[in-house]
């Protein structure tokens, strides 16, 4: 009767396919007031002075609020950030001001008359020019700021945010080793998360002192435990809602509306408010995905095998750190890939500039160091005339070699899967171990590329999940877990888990969609692809404590040995005769014997979880365990290049990965496809372009493009299935991986087919057409 | 949502328009013809305009009039781009349209406002343009009749208050070969790189462009480069670029010199005509 490996339809798939689904957004209830933003118009620069009586002027105007009302200082990591800004602006976009009215049209029409005057400040654009010598400082009093983590280390009187390091064995062997020598300089611009439903939430503050917010969010807990700390109030007194998730990929992990809605709501005397970004605000005032600019060298043995690898990447956080920090750290502690290298030396800089600041985004750092280590695996390939398949297979990281992580981890079959079956697998998809480019017809090139991937959660050391069963008089179950649906169907798959472990059917599970912090209990983030992982192993332990009780109960009333008893069918049974059971419908809200005395009272299984084993990481060396069991897997692309106008067609897509258990195999093949769909939408064509202001450019779905429907290859994905002895049924995470190896895959296969190196994204055909030529008519 | 208020007016007759149009404008309103809303709609709600007042034209029944009249196809200004494109009467216009926006967007526009509107690309005015079409406009003095290449210098020229109304297009015109390739960037739904609209009448080439410069055009000079027989393909697309009547575009789509190597390949497909 096993859920476990069936496709299983979403348990909330009929309500989003009809549109009877509720997100955050479109819930107003009477008496709601709309906040609105006036936003930044200098990337760096002194506040002057803010006009803000003409919006006061207009009518419907209840609030008018500026960074001096409720000033704090927020932050994951380091506390830089006030929500709305104080004295000075560090990023164009930023609020500067906010207004709470009766509707949403006259709190906009009430912003966008308030005036605000700068002194401009020179503007530090790029990782390179944070670090030049007498740069202005994003941050002056960087040394002040209060840590909300130990293992960060800001720099005063620089713009770098932190810096993480990884020294593993002796370079100086390393090199020496080494018959080959290539080097790369990549760079991966600032990009958006672009969810279809953009951040919005509302608040509200009672008599009481209850603070009620409802957001669209992917971490109700974590805006319980945050609006509790930054605004010194009781967190029993905060109760999050958060109902289905229209779309995150990182951008709903942070804390950030909900600040100002609470300094909002607490300006108009604990009034309902809602705050709603446009597409414009959801691209340039809230956080964005990181920019990278990297050096990398790898040198190897003529046969092939690696010996030493320096990496060193320079990471654009923006205007404030966020969880950039931990990102850059990613990078560094997993730079080498899913591949041996003994000898690994990594600075990783996460530096202040005066773009917009970045968050998590979809693959945490790990798209990064995959793109530049995967390009100069491909360049290692041409130096050593070997194909990029073998030498990929080759250095392969496996258990029972001896092979360490760049932290220093121990490979072991559970913690890392098997890397070089995916390989092969990948290889029936499509062919990689033969000719990469090959001229179909006049102008007309065919070419294929590769990348490796893997990913393990940067989780705190400390990461809590939990579940809570309870059951209906028909017998079937309610699951409450404090994780997220934000997309990736994973209500369904812990009902699925459920289900098997009760061995019962899984339309006989329910499961609480909305989260409420009331009552569901604490998942620490629906982040870093842990969510199945975490809630799951919490899913386990609630069903054994349920099936504990069940057992106890059924014991009294047929008189045998718990341990006589199985469960299954929605029946507790003696194993050695069937026949003999009670239904739960009779026993899960207490068990009446026929004279009408009853015993047992409801059964309630509780479950938990938390990280084990995970470390922080030295600071000088980097060791440590930063993350539970890898996911690895490898990607690959085929293009069609157009040699005449330098054009290309996206023809095939393959994603081959050891997810350990497939739990529910259509929607694992849907959560990898979106990701690799996103994945080839940043190799290709996302990216920020900045004005000479410093304001985005491209800041509307005008002319920020992603991936539409008809543009994209034939998708192809396959799954391995090494169990992780500590993940439910050995299940591995898998949500953001789909799209760590694509812009690699993608870069790689048009560097063959186009012969110039594309070390940047995204890749059009304008750019090749630039290297090509020098950019000459 | 637009953060300010505007009166809407939907009147049933021309002159209703534009004896509106004069009021409203009287009383300071800042009055606006509307037809499909599309670029009213997105531009007032990022703040780029203002308006009062808006006059939507769709119930004028001379905006509204499509189809063949005589030896001409008469095509009304609040006719949507999609019903253009459906109909299949003059399929290089239907082609050119097609490729404005994305589908959805495609039946809101309509073809006055995508000639008159404020972006600058107005890809519609390509196939008018070199179909030599007639654009009927109407004002406090009634109607006129004018030559499209005497109102559009790469807007349509018209008064405050006066409104275009249909274009009158010869039909030997709806039949002739014809060229069209828009490039993009990369996305298939994107503002063009270069729009090259060509026909071919009397073995002559008629083209005009779009994104190439700042306003859409069609122009003699490259034409006649194009059309110079005993030269070269080479040479006559050479010859041609030099006739761009105005700098080349730079923008975030593309830089100039990327535009003029897009265009030059464009212009050898045209050639093969």
């Amino acid at each position: 009767m096993t859920a476990i490996g069936k496709d299983v339809p979403r348990k909330e798939a009929l309500d989003k396919v009809t549109g009877a689904v509720k997100y955050n957004d479109d819930i107003n209830e009477p008496g709601l007031l709309h906040v609105k933003m006036a936003t930044s118009t200098c990337a760096h620069g002194i506040i002057k002075s803010i006009d803000v009586l003409s919006a006061w002027n207009v009518p419907g105007v209840r609030a008018v609020v500026t960074g001096d009302y409720l000033p704090v200082m927020t932050g994951s990591v380091i506390k830089d950030r006030p929500p709305i800004a104080i004295n000075k602006v560090r990023y164009y976009g930023e609020p500067v001001a906010i207004v709470v009215a009766d509707t949403e049209h006259e709190a906009q029409k009430a912003a966008n008359s308030i005036k605000i005057e700068y002194s401009p400040l020179p503007m530090v654009k790029s990782p390179k020019e944070a670090l030049v010598k007498g740069a202005p400082l994003v941050h002056e009093k960087l040394g002040e700021y209060k840590k909300a983590i130990d293992d960060v280390y800001p720099a005063a009187g620089t713009n770098v945010a932190d810096h993480s390091k990884i020294r593993k064995g002796d370079m100086d062997k390393g090199w020496s080793e080494c018959d080959v020598i290539v080097e790369g300089e990549y760079t991966m611009p600032k990009s958006d998360h672009i969810a279809m439903e953009t951040r919005n939430v509302r608040v509200k503050i009672d008599p009481d002192g209850k603070v009620y917010v409802s957001s669209s969010t992917q971490c109700p807990h974590g805006i319980k435990d945050t609006l509790a700390t930054v605004f010194s109030l009781n967190e029993g007194d905060i109760i999050v809602n958060a109902p289905l998730v229209g779309g995150a990929f990182g951008g709903k992990a942070p804390v950030n509306l909900e600040f100002i809605a609470y300094i909002a709501s607490r300006a108009v005397g604990g009034r309902q408010v809602k705050l709603a970004n446009t597409r414009e605000e959801d691209i340039a005032t809230s956080p964005t995905k990181i920019g990278l600019e990297a050096k990398v060298k790898l040198g190897a043995t003529r046969d092939g095998i690696l010996k030493a690898l320096e990496l060193k990447y320079f990471v654009d956080a923006g205007a404030y750190s966020d969880t950039a920090p931990r990102m850059a750290k990613t990078m560094a502690s997993n730079g080498t890939g899913p591949y041996n290298v003994e000898n690994v030396f990594c600075d990783a800089l996460c530096l202040y500039t005066n773009n917009p600041y970045s968050t998590s985004f979809r693959g945490f750092g790990n798209m990064g160091h995959t793109f530049c280590m995967e390009r100069t695996l491909d360049k290692l390939a041409v130096a050593l005339n070997m194909s990029p398949f073998d030498l990929r297979l080759k250095n392969a990281i496996s258990p029972g070699k001896g092979h360490t992580s760049a932290t220093q981890v121990k490979i072991t079959k559970s913690n890392t899967g098997d890397l070089a079956k995916c390989i092969y697998k990948i290889n029936e998809l499509i062919k990689l171990d033969d000719d990469l480019r090959v001229e179909v017809a006049k102008d007309k090139v065919i070419a294929r590329g590769m990348s490796c991937i893997w990913k393990t959660s940067a989780s705190n050391t400390d990461a809590i999940s939990g579940a809570i069963i309870v059951f209906n008089k028909d017998g079937s179950l309610n699951l409450i877990v404090g994780v997220m649906e934000i997309g990736s169907g994973v209500k369904t798959g812990l009902a699925q888990i459920l289900a098997d472990k009760m061995n019962m059917e899984v339309d006989q599970i329910h499961v609480q969609m909305p989260v409420n912090t009331e009552s569901s209990p604490k998942h620490w983030k629906t982040v870093a692809s842990m969510s199945t992982v975490m809630a799951g192993r919490a899913v386990l332990s609630a069903a054994d404590d349920a099936i504990r009780q069940i057992k106890d109960l059924g014991s009294i009333v047929l008189r045998v040995d718990p341990s006589q008893l199985e469960i299954g069918g929605g029946k507790v049974y003696m194993r050695s005769d069937p026949d003999n059971y009670v239904e739960f419908k009779d026993m899960v809200h207490g068990f009446k014997f026929r004279g009408g005395n009853s015993i047992g009272g409801q059964i309630i299984g509780k479950g938990t979880y938390i990280m084990e084993n995970l470390t922080i990481l030295d600071r000088e060396t980097g060791k440590g365990r930063m993350g539970p069991a890898w996911t690895v897997g490898v990607q690959a692309v085929e293009v069609e290049y157009n040699t005449k106008d330098h054009t290309y067609k996206l023809v095939k897509a393959a994603t081959v990965m050891d997810i350990g258990k497939i739990v529910n195999p259509k929607t694992a093949k849907g959560v990898v496809m979106g990701g690799m769909s996103m994945g080839l939408g940043l190799g290709s064509r996302e990216g920020f372009l900045y004005g000479s202001n410093g304001g985005i450019l491209n800041d509307s779905l005008r002319t920020y493009k992603v991936m539409r429907f008809g543009e994209q290859p034939d998708y192809m994905v396959e799954f391995i299935e090494t169990p992780a002895e500590d993940g439910p049924y050995g299940a591995r995470g898998l949500g953001e991986h789909g799209i760590l190896g694509m812009p690699a895959a993608l870069a790689n296969a048009l560097t063959r087919a186009t012969g110039v190196e594309l070390d940047q994204v995204p890749i059009d055909a304008e750019l090749i057409w630039q290297l090509k030529t020098g950019g000459y008519v | 949502m637009i953060p300010f208020d505007f009166d809407y007016y939907k009147p049933d007759t021309l002159l209703e328009a534009i004896d509106l149009f004069q009021d409203l404008s009287e009383q300071g309103k800042m009055p606006m013809y509307y037809g499909g809303g599309t670029e009213i709609i997105s531009m007032a709600r990022a703040n780029s305009i203002y308006t009062g007042a808006v006059i939507d034209i769709k119930g004028i029944p001379e905006c509204c009039e499509f189809g063949f009249s005589g030896s001409n196809l008469v095509i009304g200004s609040a006719i949507t781009l999609t019903k253009i494109v459906e109909s299949g009467l003059f399929p290089m216009l239907g082609i050119t349209i097609g490729r404005i926006a994305d589908h959805t967007i495609q039946g809101k526009i309509t073809l006055g406002g995508n000639l008159a509107g404020t972006v600058i690309y107005r890809e519609s005015v390509l196939p008018l343009l070199i179909s030599e079409s007639q654009v009927v406009i109407a004002g406090n003095y009634g109607t006129r009749q004018a030559p499209i290449s005497e109102l559009f210098d790469g807007r349509m020229r018209r008064e405050p208050g006066e409104l275009i109304v249909k274009l009158i297009i010869d039909s030997t015109y709806t039949n002739l070969p014809f060229f069209h390739r828009k490039t993009t960037k990369i996305d298939k739904i994107d503002y063009p790189l270069v729009t090259v609209v060509a026909m071919k009448k009397d073995d002559r080439i008629l083209a005009g462009f779009s994104g190439l410069c700042d306003h859409p055009f069609r122009s003699i000079e490259m034409e006649d480069s194009l059309n110079e027989k005993g030269l070269t393909r080479e040479v006559r697309i050479k010859n041609a670029m030099s006739h761009i009547p105005a700098p080349v575009q730079e923008d975030i789509h593309g830089s100039g010199n990327y535009r003029r190597f897009v265009l030059n390949n464009i212009l050898m497909d045209v050639l093969k005509m």
